[in-house]
């Protein structure tokens, strides 16, 4: 077992990496659903407020 | 003590330039008016016990428009410590028609005119001593842009917010102030003394609102509507009109004494441009000729220099800069993956699958950002109103109102605001309209897609990517022209008015920031979205069934990715592109549009290094005639979007039954147009089949017939 984990000890490390990252970017992506923004940029973006601020009130209606 | 101030003003007078400037804030500022749709709040950075309060920009405080709307429920609902109203030094007796109205609120208000310097440029005077006097208001002069008088106008509004609320001294003619005063003493007695005249003038308005909020029951609606009714005899005309008369006849009196224009009828610098650029017959082929040229120089020139140093350097096997070498990122990574004994698997998903597809996306960054540049530069100079006005006689006739151009044009950089954007349009039909179409017109993310065919199937043709943009446009007009032509969409178009911005040079600083924040979303994608489609497109592409087994295949003609394709890939054979590879990559632009870019990394790179870019390109030729790639483009194009953007689709049309009529119509749409150009253009190639040419002229026929038959009505 330790004699695997030795010779493959460069592809787990980057294997585990990579897992990582990809489970920071799903939960990103979760995140980001769940705010109600789109693809990002939000900061620049005219419609911000049409996209999330006005939720309720279009609930309302 | 806290203040909390508003920030109110007229469409594009300058309100969030101002509010960025007094709060350090980076909202978006545009040359056109309706860039702020809802409220933002914000800290002043020099007293961070006032927060400024930006709302949309307004003409009026009649809830006509969501915008107007938005504002009049918070200064009327939340009621500010103070109003800070901006106005346009350039036109003020419009601008003073809402402050007409604001100070009614007895809420302080500050008046800070801002464009003072254009004002002086154009040797006009305001006597603003005597104008403060008139509006019952302190007045500061302000320029937003060259953040000047800006400390004064934060003092003054502390001073009034201290002073506490006031009562609204203007006033209107005899007959006008005395229903207003047996309103007040009738309904309205018991309110606040300052509030009770904006209740009075709503209430002789016949404002809906007012009199629900109020719940004012039958007796008391019919007593005052007496008053209203004699009045309007009076003046033989209906109570509003009469109030807005009142008010411009106020302002009329007021400016009479405080402002002189040096030429009353002489045209600004802004006139004499809109005379070449809104000409009727000029208008459209300089419009033409400025997307070309921005087309031109982000996709074929200054882009693709950037670009091809992208793809054949950073993301190649490497480059020379300042006469020093640097290798790919491609190859650095590889060099680490060898030194770590990395497993073959890994380093194919790394380099093949990651690396191939991100890169190959991340190769269009400089594009991209040239483009947005470009437009942001027409936004901010105002150009891009001039070209709703243009556009919006052209789109009448097709059944748009010009106000579709709004989403559309921000749609140019994402899809899913520029949905959004749809919100503003008041009607109903136009605004289901304006969803449906506004995802024809390109994102940032179709530009590598755009990029991609010009550069491998058209030997970098300036004409294509401008094609591309036309095309958008072309088919908001046709799908207008035939969706108009069905009872669900028929009848007049909304009028649209807008006002036209001065033209001006656009600070440095607001385009850098309008292009790095549309620039860098793209950038945020490719390492989220797309990053994690490449993934999964590796592991579909790498594994496949072998003897009712799925094991690690290294034929890609076997792997599950080909057997998705090519379960489709029959659909897309009349239209040119019925390979496997085009299909899955048409699949995966589902996600998000740069995935049809970096899905031809990984599917056709060559498993070497350097698989982004150019590389591709030979690759390209091989599954593809221009012909086919052509309609591959249009396909693309305008079918339906990514699913972020239907998202948007959906919740904008609050309908499951609309969301899908227009996802189905686009890709039906975008299935005609790819069958017709392929048909077609087949039969300059000469490859043509004549099942398929006569099936294309068909669907020509029936497109035709939409166009022209009579229009259906609701009954």
């Amino acid at each position: 077992m330790l004699e695997y984990l030795s010779a493959n000890s460069g592809t787990i490390l980057v294997a585990a990496v990579l897992v990582l990252i990809l489970i920071c970017i799903v939960v990103k992506l979760r995140k980001d659903k769940k705010k109600g923004g789109c693809c990002g940029g939000c900061a620049g973006c005219p419609s911000q407020g049409a996209c999330q601020a006005y939720r309720p009130e279009s609930k309302e209606k | 003590m806290n203040i909390k101030v508003a920030l109110a003003g007229n469409p594009n007078s300058g309100k969030t330039t101002l509010f960025n400037a007094l709060t350090g804030s980076n909202q978006f500022v545009g040359n056109w008016p309706g860039v702020t749709v809802e409220k933002k709040e914000g800290k002043v950075k020099k007293n961070p016990d006032i927060t400024v309060v930006d709302l949309p920009g307004i003409y009026s405080l009649s809830p006509y428009t969501l915008e107007e709307v938005v504002a009049r429920k918070y200064l009327v609902e939340e009621k500010p410590d103070a109003i800070l109203n901006l106005v346009d030094g350039t036109n003020l007796e419009r601008n003073l028609y809402l402050t007409t109205q604001l100070t009614e609120l007895g809420i302080p208000v500050v008046i800070a005119i801002n464009m003072m310097d254009v004002v002086r440029k154009s040797g006009d005077k305001i006597d603003i001593e005597k104008l403060s006097i008139h509006m019952g208001c302190p007045i500061v002069e302000i320029s937003a842009l060259k953040e000047t008088g800006l400390d004064e106008a934060v003092e003054q509004v502390k001073r009034v917010a201290a002073k506490g609320r006031k009562i609204p001294q203007h006033n209107f003619s005899g007959e006008v102030e005395h229903a207003l005063a047996h309103i007040e003493e009738a309904v309205v007695h018991e309110l606040p003394d300052e509030e009770q005249r904006w209740y009075a003038v709503k209430l002789f308005e016949r404002d809906g609102r007012v009199i629900e909020k109020l719940s004012l029951n039958s007796d008391i609606i019919s007593h005052i509507e007496k008053d209203i009714i004699h009045v309007e005899e009076e003046y033989d005309d209906d109570s509003e009109s009469i109030i807005i008369n009142e008010r411009y006849n106020y302002i009329a009196r007021c400016l009479a004494d405080c402002y002189k224009k040096k030429n009353k009828n002489g045209l600004t610098p802004s006139d004499k441009i809109d005379r070449v650029l809104t000409n009727r017959f000029l208008a459209l082929p300089i419009f033409a000729v400025v997307i070309f040229f921005i087309y031109y120089i982000s996709v074929s020139t200054v882009g693709t220099w950037m670009t091809d140093f992208m793809n054949d350097g950073v993301f190649g096997e490497g480059f020379t800069l300042f006469g020093k070498d640097f290798l790919g990122i491609p190859v650095i990574i590889e060099q680490l993956l060898v030194r770590l004994n990395c497993a073959p698997w890994l380093r194919s998903l790394i380099l093949d699958g990651i690396v191939g597809g991100v890169g190959s996306v991340l190769g269009f960054v400089p594009q991209i950002f040239v483009l947005f540049f470009f437009l942001a530069f027409l936004e901010g100079c105002g150009y891009m109103s001039r070209i709703a006005f243009v556009l919006d006689k052209l789109f009448r006739k097709f059944g748009l109102s010009g106000k579709s151009f709004i989403p559309m044009l921000v749609g140019t950089g994402c899809s899913v605001p520029g949905i959004m954007a749809s919100r503003t349009i008041e009607s109903d039909r136009d605004r289901k309209m304006a969803v449906i179409t506004t995802s024809f017109i390109p994102c940032s993310a179709k530009i590598p897609v755009i990029g991609l065919i010009a550069g491998a199937l058209f030997g970098k043709a300036a004409w294509v990517a401008p094609s591309a943009y036309f095309i958008g446009i072309t088919a908001v007009m046709v799908s207008g022209l035939m969706l108009k032509k069905t009872a669900a969409f028929s009848g007049a178009e909304a009028p649209f008015v807008m006002e036209l911005p001065p033209y001006h040079l656009p600070p440095m600083r607001n385009v850098l920031r309008s292009m790095w924040e549309r620039g860098w979303s793209f950038v945020k994608k490719a390492g989220t979205v797309i990053l994690l489609s490449m993934v999964i497109l590796w592991f579909l592409q790498s594994f496949g069934f072998e003897n009712g087994r799925l094991v690690m295949t290294e034929d890609i003609n076997k792997s599950v990715l080909s057997f998705i394709g090519n379960l489709f890939a029959w659909m897309f054979r009349p239209l040119g592109f019925g390979n496997w590879q085009s299909v899955v990559a048409t699949l995966t632009g589902l996600i998000a549009k740069e995935n049809v870019v970096s899905t031809f990394g990984v599917l056709l790179g060559n498993s070497e290094v350097s698989e982004a870019g150019n590389e591709i390109w030979q690759a390209m030729r091989g599954i593809f005639t221009p012909v086919s790639g052509y309609s591959f483009l249009v396909f693309n194009l305008l079918c339906a979007p990514c699913v972020a953007a239907m998202g948007a689709i959906r919740r904008e049309m609050n309908s499951l039954k609309w969301s899908a009529f227009a996802i189905i119509y686009q890709c039906v749409f975008a299935y005609a147009v790819s069958l017709m150009v392929y048909q077609f253009g087949s039969l300059f190639t000469g490859n043509a089949d004549i099942i398929g040419v006569i099936a294309a002229a068909a669907v020509l026929g029936y497109m035709l017939f939409l166009l022209v038959r009579p229009a259906k009505t609701k009954k």
